[in-house]
């Protein structure tokens, strides 16, 4: 696996309510603040993240997190 | 698609014919007609959506409104009209307040924080199974545990004292039922704030390691939440955190005990309780009459426009068996992969205490199972009394013994 193999997720903290799905689906990409809202601890993952990823996306109440396939 | 005044509107809600079943006009106008108009209790009409997609797509746009107070919005009773109206709860707001309100309190229901609360509430589920086996058999499960359980659970993380929790139980209740009557519903909702009012006085003299004490300090404190405002939100977090996770407990040991290899899986394989939780949810789905929107403008949908101020029922029961979206979705299978399922709505109102609500569950079934393993209903024909006169389903009763 080279390095250049990412893809890239976007979120939009402003209109996050902290429900919490991305991080019990995809904790190496995201992480809660002491509130609840995310955090976005890796925007370039590896590929092999990209499932749980756009799982976490697909849950997210809000709809605030992008994927993007190119890294 | 004709116009929502289409006299063919049926009465709405509708009876189940099956208790463990969404009501049959669900799965019929899903397949036909999925966005259907119906007629509510005052003769007004609304909106029924059954798919899937459609619950999702409706409750993320903005062009519909979740503001319970709208003039507009859609109810199942003439009672909730009267409390919706004054609902003061971001549960009934739209953003940008919901958003304001909500974030005060995300920390609190936080995934990190629920986690923590595990041990305690093993040790609750624990003591209260001891009480069970103490009973004369057959022992009633919702008595003695679906209902204790979420209740203890609940004081301990707000901080009020148990042997109030019966008074809380029926201020719920005077909210959720379908029966009782606008001026009861009324007083049991100002009963609710005016007790966590007290509570807050409380707290303010005497602080605890508690919601309602943190809030105080973080939030009332520095004056970004009156103490009305904190009342107001602390009633609906007390009635959501009683009602909906006792309705969870009772139906899910029911269906559970109907299907005995997959009870047993729950029982015996910590890999399967979580997504047996999630498929427990989705198959009851027990906040049967939500989300609810009204439109803000003229929405056209598939074949179907709906008008502004048309109410909408986006019915999480119904979407929740979308075979789109969910294969064979009648069959109850522990083993499928039902974590997106919209039980605890969608959108920006998604369930504040979810998580709470998913590890209360996923202590509670197998520390049942593996305690009584020998746990099977015993009821007469007709004992078991189903909640059809409440708007969150569940049992009134679960005759068990072991």
């Amino acid at each position: 696996m080279s390095e250049a193999r990412r893809f890239t997720v976007h979120v939009d903290v402003e209109r996050c309510i902290g429900a919490g799905h991305c991080v019990m689906r995809a904790p190496k990409i995201f992480d809660q603040r002491e509130d609840g809202i995310v955090i976005l601890l890796d925007p370039h993952p590896p590929l092999d993240q990209l499932a749980a990823a756009e799982k976490a996306a697909d849950l997210c109440p809000s709809q605030v997190i992008t994927i993007d396939a190119a890294p | 698609m004709s116009p929502l005044d289409a006299s063919s509107a049926p009465r709405f809600p509708f009876r189940r014919s099956e208790p463990l079943q969404p009501p049959a006009e669900y799965a019929a106008a899903r397949a036909t007609q999925p966005i259907v108009p119906v007629t509510l209790w005052n003769g007004r009409r609304a909106w029924l959506v059954t798919r899937y997609e459609d619950l999702r797509s409706i409750v993320t746009d903005e062009r519909f409104s979740g503001a319970f107070a709208h003039p507009d919005f859609p109810s199942v009773t003439e009672a909730r009209v009267v409390v919706d109206k004054q609902e003061r709860a971001f549960v009934g707001m739209d953003n940008p307040r919901h958003d304001h309100y909500r974030r005060m309190f995300t920390k609190e229901f936080s995934t990190r924080r629920m986690m923590a609360l595990r041990p305690r509430m093993e040790a609750i589920a624990n003591r209260l199974v001891d009480d069970l086996v103490a009973q004369p058999r057959p022992a009633d499960l919702v008595e003695h545990l679906a209902v204790p359980f979420p209740s203890l659970v609940m004081c301990d993380l707000v901080g009020s004292p148990y042997e109030d929790h019966a008074f809380i139980i029926r201020c719920a209740a005077g909210r959720h039922g379908l029966l009782q009557t606008p001026a009861d519903a009324e007083q049991k909702a100002r009963e609710l704030a005016d007790y966590f009012m007290r509570l807050i006085r409380r707290k303010e003299a005497e602080p605890g390691d508690d919601m309602v004490t943190r809030i105080i300090d973080e939030h009332v404190r520095p004056g970004n939440l009156s103490r009305e405002d904190f009342a107001e939100i602390g009633a609906m977090i007390l009635r959501a955190g009683h009602d909906t996770t006792t309705n969870m407990i009772g139906l899910g040991t029911l269906i559970l005990l109907h299907h005995p290899e997959q009870a047993a899986a729950v029982r015996d394989r910590p890999e399967v309780v979580a997504g047996a939780v999630e498929e427990l949810l989705r198959y009851i789905s027990p906040v049967q009459f939500a989300p609810r929107r009204v439109a803000l403008e003229d929405v056209a949908i598939g074949d179907v426009v709906i008008r502004k101020g048309d109410g909408v029922f986006a019915l999480n029961p119904a979407a929740n068996r979308d075979p789109a979206a969910f294969a064979d979705p009648d069959r109850f299978d522990v083993h499928r992969d039902a974590s997106h399922h919209v039980a605890f709505g969608f959108g920006i109102h998604q369930c504040l205490g979810q998580i709470l609500a998913r590890v209360e569950l996923q202590v509670v079934f197998p520390l049942l199972l593996r305690r009584l393993p020998t746990l099977h209903v015993s009821a007469r024909e007709g004992e078991i009394r189903f909640k059809d006169d409440m708007q969150i389903y569940g049992v009134h009763n679960l005759p068990v013994a072991w």
